[in-house]
């Protein structure tokens, strides 16, 4: 995921501002990380670059 | 069928066909053979040689019903959403149009055509592409922050319409243009057509009454809802698997109802504005 694109992004459950934490990146993209909700505190992985943006329900 | 039961349904059916991708089966019909059948299909839908050629080997499943890109009049600069992205074919055609400067994102809830379509933008140098694994009906995107949404035969897989046009109502800034490809019916299908697994995921039972589709549409905002072309969609296309074309045979239905059922599908080009 590039860190560009984050503006476009929010949380698909309350549409709330995600924030992002890296764990593992490279010069273009994060390749591991999370994306946790400023508003309803859900977080969401970013697992080989993609971040899994699934409602919590769906995820597995 | 409930709405769980039929999203995992749609889920397990199109990570079969990322998984397959060049073999999704052999001589059931002469639509359904491969790569080959793909690009077939892609052309008799609207897709042009060059966009067929431009896009990484694999990008292209042959699952779409018509050419969105080809209608959106897409600009540069411009920020594209793709619902239901699969493996990529669509956001790359419009990746090349909306150039570095705009942004693509695709969205998809299946994790293997994410992955196929991940490896794709790697193989075809796309900078300007992005995939989420997301849902349509609760879309990871903030609101006013689109340009254009497209989307290509995916919609009628939703068991929830209302709620994908909204979102998509949402996501895009005012002026906005939402230009989507889909199969609408123009009569009631067959219970046994409609009630059959299968054919949900051969975009066949999920989809609505071309009059309800528009509605829907119009019902979460759109204005200056239009269809743009509307052709009947040969059904060989459509189901893309033997499995559902078998159903349909095991229907039990005469000849002449099967007949009747596939001339009521239509795939049609639909266009809206957010005011």
């Amino acid at each position: 995921m590039k860190k560009d694109l984050m503006e476009i992004l929010a949380c698909p459950v309350c549409k709330g501002d995600l924030q992002l934490e890296v764990i593992e990146e490279d010069k273009k993209e994060v390749i591991t990380g999370t994306l946790k909700c400023t508003k309803c505190s859900q977080t969401y992985p970013i697992k080989d670059s993609i971040p899994n943006l699934l409602p919590p329900d769906l995820r597995n | 069928m409930k709405e769980d039961e039929i999203k995992k349904t749609v889920r397990e059916g199109y990570a079969r066909v990322a998984k397959q991708s060049n073999s999704c089966c052999a001589t059931a019909s002469p639509c359904c053979s491969g790569a080959d059948l793909a690009q077939n299909i892609s052309r008799a839908i609207g897709y042009s040689e060059e966009e067929l050629e431009s896009v990484p080997e694999g990008a292209n499943l042959g699952l779409g019903c018509g050419n969105p890109v080809a209608l959106a009049s897409l600009k540069k600069g411009e920020t594209v959403l793709d619902l239901g992205s699969g493996a990529g074919f669509d956001c790359f055609l419009a990746a090349d149009r909306v150039g570095k400067k705009g942004k693509v994102i695709g969205v998809d809830m299946t994790p293997e055509m994410l992955e196929k379509a991940r490896e794709n933008a790697q193989r075809g140098n796309y900078e300007n592409v992005e995939f989420r694994l997301g849902e349509i009906e609760n879309l990871p995107v903030a609101d006013n922050s689109v340009d254009t949404i497209i989307s290509n035969c995916v919609i009628n897989l939703s068991p929830d319409k209302n709620r994908v046009f909204k979102e998509a109502f949402r996501a895009l800034k005012p002026g906005g243009r939402l230009m989507v490809s889909d199969i609408v019916l123009l009569k009631e299908l067959p219970a046994s057509i409609k009630n059959s697994v299968q054919a949900y995921v051969g975009c066949l039972a999920g989809a609505s009454m071309k009059d309800n589709y528009l509605k829907t549409i119009k019902d979460a905002g759109f204005r200056k809802v239009k269809v743009l072309e509307e052709t009947v969609f040969p059904i060989e296309c459509m189901t893309n698997d033997p499995t559902a074309l078998a159903i349909i045979k095991d229907s039990g239905l005469s000849l002449q109802n099967v007949k009747e059922a596939v001339d009521s599908v239509l795939s049609v080009k639909v266009s809206g504005v957010k005011p």
